[in-house]
């Protein structure tokens, strides 16, 4: 939230809840050559896409506190925000009709290649 | 007269039989000849006068005046000799004198006749009979006088008119008695057919009818018997009058009068017992035999019997009698062989009649009733036996001549239409149909009788159809209530069965809400044209209804408009289209929790079988719904399970990253990534069966699919149910084999590709064999010295047996897996 604007990066909003998993989630994003910028709840999330015109990619943990936040999330971005990419992970089964439109969830534990390769996707 | 003889004419044999016609020889005085020969006295002036008939061995005189002897032998006659002139009077002045008389002894003796004078008594055929003759004691030289002699000739025809009408009179008579014994015999024949005709195939009454016929039609007859041939004797079988007591009595063919008879099967007349040449003498006294006609009774081929009436007296019987006895016995033959083809007949009739009256089966004669054009309508009962009375439920007497449309309105056209196809093609149709109206099934045949008719046989089958109906449903039920997972589907299945089971309008599965307070009904099955009632229900809105419900036994209504639970008002029940209804309760805790509802628009009787039916479907609903609840809630548990697990690992995988962030070679923290993503990928695949076993195949698609496209793997042996235990390692073999073979082996190449191939051998104990075999890939060596973790894991191999056989090959590595079957599979308890 403090990052400067580097323009030759693309923007990611990696929304999570636990600090580990964030530590990892930026991780991977950063493996991507993109830059993340950090939020620890959906209105937190909210708040930042409001003020950041410039983020392309919105990459959320569905499995956080309120069960359904970070599919809530995920439908007002797609809602609101039309242009932006989701990048979603979650430990439990999802239905694929559930999903917002060219959004793409993946399973935990991680896998780190399809995160980044997933990433690096949206950010192109 | 020794010197005169007679004339011839005395003998003429016609003459006798003119004479023999009048019937008047030894008849007693009569007034009328009397009066004549007075007459001819007083005419003729003389003392004696004769009507005189010349017999063939005497002459008679049938009256006299002053003559001691009513007749005299031929040598004593004078008229004899009268016989030859019949057209004049003969006239002998002294009879002393006259050759012919002189030596007549009533002229040479007493009375001492001298003169005689006598007019032939002619008939109308000109036979001469005698004459009526005056005679004196004295001589009378003049003879008579003319006018005496005419006198004499009128009287003598006078004497023969009287003969005539006398002839005629007894004529007449003879042919009243005649006719009175004819009718008397064909009255008494008459009476005996009728009771032939009555005796309803009783042979005795028949015989017995007989005898009493043949002894009213012969008065003489004092007994009567018919006697039935049975081998070389006679019964006595119908016995009446003197002979009433002889019953059952049996004599011999060989030494009888009636054997006689049936042996030569001609009537024979006995006419004296006492010399008869064919009785024996023992018999005749046993008897009390006189005399009797016998009379052969025939039937068929041979003799049955014989018909014999009897007297004490000798010469009882005539010649007509004989024809009489014959008359009866010939009404007995009729009788007896109509009797026996009419018995047969009526026998045959009243079987018939009375199996189709005793038939359990329903027997209808139809007759089709068609339109303008010929096609047929309708049909007409045109005979039913009681026990399509019974299979109907409607009384047999009202229906015949009616048509069936109008005897069951609204009966199915198929109950027309194939009649009548049977009718046209002559094609027997069996039919197995329920007439709906009346709820029935029945089961039959039908056939056809002629270009209009059919009969039906026909049983009702209802019990059995709906029985076999329930037990389907009960089996179809089990297999849906089986494959469906949710309790709503599960419902909405039993109910539809029922509803179509048991032929209802609705039926549906509601919650129990309170105290049976109220009903919240789920989406219900009904039949076309029946709203759903899905909702709640309050129970009181429809009557006094919670009563049963609450003590957990079903609610029975078959009529809502009487039974006193709804009579009082069973408008909100006709409102949603209840006529009668069965909720059926499911319990809980000794609570009513559930009830299963079904519906009929009708009023209806439930049946004890129904009411089973319905209580097991309830049954079978609520362990199908509690397996479904049980299952719903483990599912939900493992996926919270699995979740939770998934979690924790990402959460290590996340703690290792950032611990090992100062390593430089990011690979061995990569490598630790994915061999927890491998594990994780296992448990996936075990919380499919709750962590109890897992599908081998699965196993491997989804830890080779986290590696490579799943296209490059190609996976042959047989899928089998593998332990958790079993399914981790192969996972973690799998992970590591594939993830070398990505780095240098077969799947490095762009058309590299693996094969694995798994059997079992059987052996002293079996054994699961699994190869890995790579090829078109680039040639690989054994890494140096121990290698790392993956070297070990891949040859530690299969649940750690380390039966582990690699070769590095020109294309890629080749290994072979060995490990005990029983190992891997999951043990089944």
């Amino acid at each position: 939230m403090t990052e400067t604007h580097r323009p030759e990066h693309a923007l990611v909003l990696v929304v999570e809840d636990d600090p580990i998993l964030m530590l990892s989630l930026v991780d991977f994003v950063e493996n991507a050559g993109c830059e993340a910028i950090e939020a620890d709840s959906v209105a937190d999330a909210i708040r930042i896409l409001e003020t950041r015109p410039d983020i392309r990619t919105v990459f959320t943990d569905l499995d956080m506190r309120g069960s359904t936040a970070g599919m809530e999330l995920a439908l007002s971005i797609r809602d609101r925000w039309p242009p932006i990419e989701l990048l979603m992970v979650s430990s439990k089964p999802w239905d694929a009709s559930q999903i917002p439109a060219r959004g793409i969830v993946l399973g935990k534990p991680f896998d780190r290649r399809r995160i980044v390769a997933a990433i690096q996707k949206f950010a192109a | 007269m020794n010197n005169s003889p007679l004339p011839n004419l005395v003998d003429d044999a016609r003459r006798l039989g003119a004479l023999q016609s009048y019937a008047i020889l030894d008849t007693p005085a009569e007034q009328g000849f009397d009066d004549i020969v007075q007459l001819a006295c007083q005419l003729c002036q003389v003392p004696v006068s004769l009507v005189s008939l010349v017999a063939g061995d005497r002459q008679w005189f049938k009256a006299r005046v002053d003559f001691p002897h009513c007749e005299t032998d031929l040598d004593r006659s004078v008229c004899a000799h009268a016989l030859a002139r019949p057209d004049i009077v003969l006239v002998i002045p002294d009879l002393m004198v006259d050759a012919r008389t002189r030596a007549n002894p009533l002229v040479t003796g007493e009375p001492f006749i001298r003169f005689y004078a006598g007019a032939p008594l002619v008939t109308p055929d000109g036979h001469v009979l005698g004459t009526l003759c005056v005679i004196d004691k004295v001589v009378r030289p003049g003879g008579l006088t003319a006018a005496q002699t005419e006198s004499l000739k009128a009287l003598a025809r006078q004497v023969v008119t009287q003969l005539e009408l006398r002839r005629a009179v007894a004529s007449r008579d003879a042919a009243r008695a005649e006719e009175q014994r004819a009718y008397q015999v064909r009255e008494a024949l008459r009476e005996a057919q009728a009771r032939i005709a009555v005796a309803g195939g009783d042979l005795d009454a028949v015989l017995r009818a007989v005898v009493a016929g043949a002894m009213s039609a012969v008065p003489a007859a004092e007994g009567g018997v018919i006697e039935l041939l049975d081998g070389d004797h006679l019964e006595y079988r119908a016995v009446l009058g003197r002979l009433a007591g002889h019953k059952g009595q049996r004599i011999p063919v060989s030494s009888s009068a009636a054997g006689h008879c049936a042996l030569s099967r001609e009537p024979y007349l006995m006419a004296d017992a006492g010399t008869d040449p064919h009785v024996s003498r023992d018999l005749v006294r046993t008897l009390g035999l006189g005399s009797a006609v016998f009379a052969p009774i025939l039937g068929g081929d041979g003799v049955l019997g014989v018909l014999k009436l009897q007297s004490a007296k000798a010469d009882a019987f005539t010649v007509g009698d004989l024809d009489i006895v014959g008359l009866f016995t010939s009404a007995a033959t009729a009788g007896l062989t109509e009797e026996s083809a009419r018995a047969e007949t009526r026998d045959k009739d009243d079987y018939w009649r009375g199996l189709f009256d005793r038939l359990s089966e329903g027997f209808v004669v139809g007759e089709v009733v068609r339109d303008a054009g010929g096609r047929v309508t309708d049909w007409t009962y045109v005979e039913v036996n009681p026990a399509w009375g019974d299979l109907l439920g409607i009384d047999p007497k009202t229906v015949v001549g009616r048509s069936v449309r109008e005897v069951i309105p609204g009966i199915e056209d198929a109950w027309v239409d194939e009649f009548a196809q049977v009718v046209e093609t002559g094609v027997v149709a069996n039919f197995t149909r329920r007439i709906d109206t009346i709820r029935r099934w029945y089961e039959g045949r039908a056939f056809r009788l002629d270009a209009n008719r059919f009969g039906v046989i026909f049983l009702e089958v209802t019990q059995r159809v709906e029985a076999e109906a329930r037990r389907s449903a009960l089996l179809t039920l089990g297999d849906r209530l089986r494959d469906l997972t949710s309790t709503a589907d599960m419902t909405r299945a039993a109910a539809e069965i029922v509803g179509r089971t048991l032929g209802a309008t609705r039926a549906g599965f509601g919650r129990i809400e309170g105290d049976v307070d109220a009903i919240e009904i789920e989406l219900d099955w009904t039949a076309p044209g029946i709203a759903s009632i899905a909702g709640r229900h309050r129970f009181d809105d429809y009557g006094d209804l919670r009563g049963s419900l609450r003590r957990g036994e079903p609610l029975v209504i078959d009529n809502v408009s009487t039974d006193p639970r709804t009579r009082d008002d069973p408008g909100p029940m006709r409102a949603i289209a209840i006529g009668a209804l069965v909720n059926m309760p499911v319990r809980e805790r000794g609570r009513t929790v559930a009830a299963f509802i079904v519906h009929d628009v009708e009023p209806r009787t439930w049946t004890a079988e129904e009411l089973a039916f319905l209580r097991n479907v309830a049954d079978r609903l609520e362990v199908g719904v509690a397996r479904v609840r049980a299952e719903e809630l483990q599912a939900v548990l493992n996926t919270e399970l699995a979740h939770r697990l998934k979690n924790t690992l990402t959460v290590v995988q996340s703690i290792a990253t950032q611990t090992l962030r100062g390593v430089t070679e990011r690979e061995p923290v990569e490598a630790f990534e994915r061999r927890v993503l491998a594990l994780s990928r296992a448990h996936d695949v075990l919380m499919q069966k709750s962590w109890a076993a897992a599908r081998m195949r699965s196993v491997m698609e989804s830890v080779l699919g986290m590696q490579a496209d799943l296209d490059r793997f190609a996976l042959d042996g047989p899928d089998m149910d593998i332990s958790p235990q079993a399914a981790l390692s192969l996972t973690l073999l799998l992970h590591e084999l594939a993830t070398n073979a990505l780095k240098y082996g077969s799947l490095s190449a762009r058309a590299g590709s693996v094969r694995i191939a798994w059997r079992t051998e059987q052996g002293k104990a079996p054994t699961l064999v699994l190869d890995w075999t790579e090829t078109g890939g680039p040639s690989v060596t054994a890494p140096d010295g121990r290698g790392g973790f993956g070297s070990k894991l891949i040859r530690m191999g299969l649940v750690g047996t380390r039966n582990a056989d690699l070769e590095y090959g020109q294309t890629g590595l080749r290994a072979e897996f060995r490990a005990p079957l029983t190992d891997i599979q999951i043990h089944v308890h």
